[in-house]
């Protein structure tokens, strides 16, 4: 009896400690955000005077207000809508494309292509010869800069491939033999049923565009920019938040319009990112371990 | 699914019995055609840039071509060799890629481990929900709220340290013995969460007779994680590892060149925030590239052998 009582107090233990590691854990992924949400909702003076943590105090919504008065952040959230939009389109087109052919085993030369996609993913240009060649195209300064080069993603290509292959040949067999090309079967039939895969990679690729920074950068000018370059060039100084602000209260301002832009431009992500979650998961574990 | 995938294959396979290439392009121009434009998009994007890399070895002219103007053989290798810049931003490369592996790469076992032992099912959805978020999130983001929280005027964590243990503000963000460290446990914050699933998946794998059998001969359940859970996916843990070594230098580039500051030069200088600062801020080209193909090259050389160890000590490969 001593030892089921042993056993049974060690259990409680270990039950409390993990259930404590979790509520750190939620904690700490979730009180970031949590004291944004509270700075942007705050007034501006309680900031100053450092009264605010996890909870705003004399709620206003001026620096919501204030960010959509500004005219370069409203163009920098279009144009981030623009770009994710856009690029995760012609990331799927071409990477369903591509997919598709490469998993047919019987293609011949699929051998071939496939070796060539994933030469690409241990060594590649680097980023000198990649700009180069998009300044050589001439397609530095323009939108294309950012939505084309990026279109394939090697492991998302992968896991598409993955899941198209558990596709079953009967159905495709079947309209083939009713005299339909592969190309309407691709799109009436295989896309269709591979919602799951198609779900997962567009989620990466419109999650890549949603947060880029850097590319555009270095290729586009400054009425193209997205919002997440905007906030990084409030953040190290290079651009004032607004023309609105004054001289006197530029810093508390600031500090409440950033964590503003902040939620802002993190939201649409967070929201829909949980949606996808099964898909994801399996996505996730298929593709790095076959991949 | 297994089963289907066979008859698949088969079917693929008797389907061309070496007919001749000319009649089996007939039959499936189609597939051809559709892949040709990504096949087109691969090589001007990922294989001309490859390409590019001979630009380390040729002198670049502005205005003409990319690929550079004349050859000058290792010219450009032999000046960063002997380059003090190059030498402390492989030093931090280095020292900044061992920290982040010995410190992240065990914490997600640790949770994945921990998140299967919770019992209440809503709670653990929960949980594991929100900790994907931050894999979602823009290293901008990441890097403005980091530096809203440790803000020495306005930030949380200064005020807590001022106001508890009477510390003066410390600008954090600015100093370069705290980089390393912040530079570290934000991917932690980042990444958790989603390279667990690897290891969740590899637990829910297991055989659930060994838990019973662990529980008739009397184990506790910290008992029962050492000794089926660990142990079982242990396998998963040795590729993982591997290719983790293999890709360690590949860090987040875009966070360091976030985070750096005139101050912290000294510790967040690696290397592809010199290729960036040499090429694009300085426009030496050719300099840049050479640098970048080193370590380039380096990276190659670190997959493949890892790669290699993996092969031969679990069979499993990531090629």
């Amino acid at each position: 009896m001593g030892k089921h009582k042993k056993i049974a107090k060690s259990n409680l233990i270990f039950d409390g400690l993990v259930n404590l590691v979790m509520i750190l854990v939620l904690l700490v992924c979730l009180l970031p955000f949590i004291y944004m949400i509270a700075m942007s909702l705050s007034d501006p003076a309680a900031i100053m005077n450092n009264e605010v943590t996890f909870w705003p105090k004399r709620l206003n919504l001026s620096s919501y207000r204030q960010i959509f008065s500004y005219p370069n952040f409203f163009r920098a959230y279009g144009n981030t809508f623009f770009y994710t939009i856009c690029g995760t389109a012609f990331s799927l087109l071409m990477m369903i494309m591509l997919g598709y052919p490469l998993s047919k085993d019987f293609l011949r030369g699929n051998n071939f292509f496939m070796k060539m996609v994933i030469l690409t993913m241990f060594f590649s240009g680097g980023l000198i010869p990649n700009y180069l060649l998009i300044s050589y195209l001439r397609l530095t300064g323009t939108r294309f800069a950012l939505l084309i080069p990026f279109a394939i993603n090697q492991f998302n290509l992968i896991i598409l491939i993955n899941f198209f292959k558990t596709i079953p040949v009967e159905l495709e067999e079947a309209a083939l033999i009713d005299g339909m090309s592969y190309w309407k079967l691709l799109w009436k039939i295989v896309v269709p049923l591979s919602k799951p895969a198609i779900a997962t990679i567009g989620l990466y690729s419109a999650v890549f565009f949603w947060n880029d920074w850097f590319n555009s950068l270095i290729y586009l000018n400054s009425n193209q920019y997205p919002v997440m370059l905007y906030l990084r060039n409030i953040v190290n100084g290079t651009m004032m938040v607004g023309e609105a602000a004054g001289s006197a209260d530029k810093s508390t301002i600031a500090i409440s319009v950033k964590a503003a832009v902040i939620i802002v431009s993190t939201l649409p992500i967070i929201c829909i990112y949980p949606f996808l979650q099964k898909y994801f998961v399996k996505g996730m574990t298929v593709g790095s371990v076959k991949g | 699914m297994c089963m289907k995938k066979v008859k698949a294959v088969k079917r693929g396979t008797a389907a061309v019995p070496k007919q001749p290439f000319k009649s089996h392009f007939k039959r499936y121009w189609q597939l051809y055609l559709m892949m040709l434009i990504p096949i087109i998009h691969i090589l001007v994007f990922k294989y001309v840039p490859m390409l590019g890399s001979v630009l380390a070895f040729r002198r670049y002219r502005p205005g003409m071509s990319p690929f550079g103007t004349e050859w000058v053989g290792f010219h450009y290798f032999k000046r960063f060799l002997t380059d003090s810049m190059f030498w402390r931003a492989f030093r931090n490369t280095l020292v900044l890629s061992f920290m982040n592996l010995i410190i992240n790469f065990p914490i997600p076992i640790i949770f994945a481990i921990f998140l299967n032992e919770v019992k209440n099912a809503r709670f653990k959805k929960l949980v594991q929900t929100v900790s994907y978020m931050p894999r979602f999130i823009s290293t901008v983001v990441v890097i403005a709220i980091l530096g809203e929280l440790l803000s020495p005027s306005s930030g949380m964590v200064n005020n807590f340290l001022q106001n508890v243990f009477g510390i003066v503000p410390v600008y954090f963000m600015n100093e370069a013995k705290y980089f390393r460290w912040l530079y570290v446990f934000t991917d932690t914050w980042q990444f958790m969460g989603w390279t667990a699933i690897i290891y969740l998946a590899a637990i829910t794998g297991i055989n659930t007779e060994l838990y019973e059998a662990a529980e008739m001969d009397g184990a506790t359940r910290i008992q029962k994680v050492f000794h089926v859970t660990l142990p079982s996916i242990l396998p998963t843990i040795m590729v993982m590892l591997i290719l983790d070594v293999g890709r360690m230098l590949t860090l987040g580039f875009e966070k360091v060149l976030l985070m750096y500051t005139p101050a912290n030069s000294g510790v967040s200088d690696i290397i592809d925030t010199l290729v960036y600062r040499t090429g694009l801020t300085n426009q030496n080209y050719s300099y840049a590239t050479a640098i970048g193909l080193f370590s380039g090259l380096i990276g190659v050389i670190l997959v493949t052998v890892s790669n290699t160890v993996s092969r031969k000590l679990t069979g499993d490969g990531i090629y």
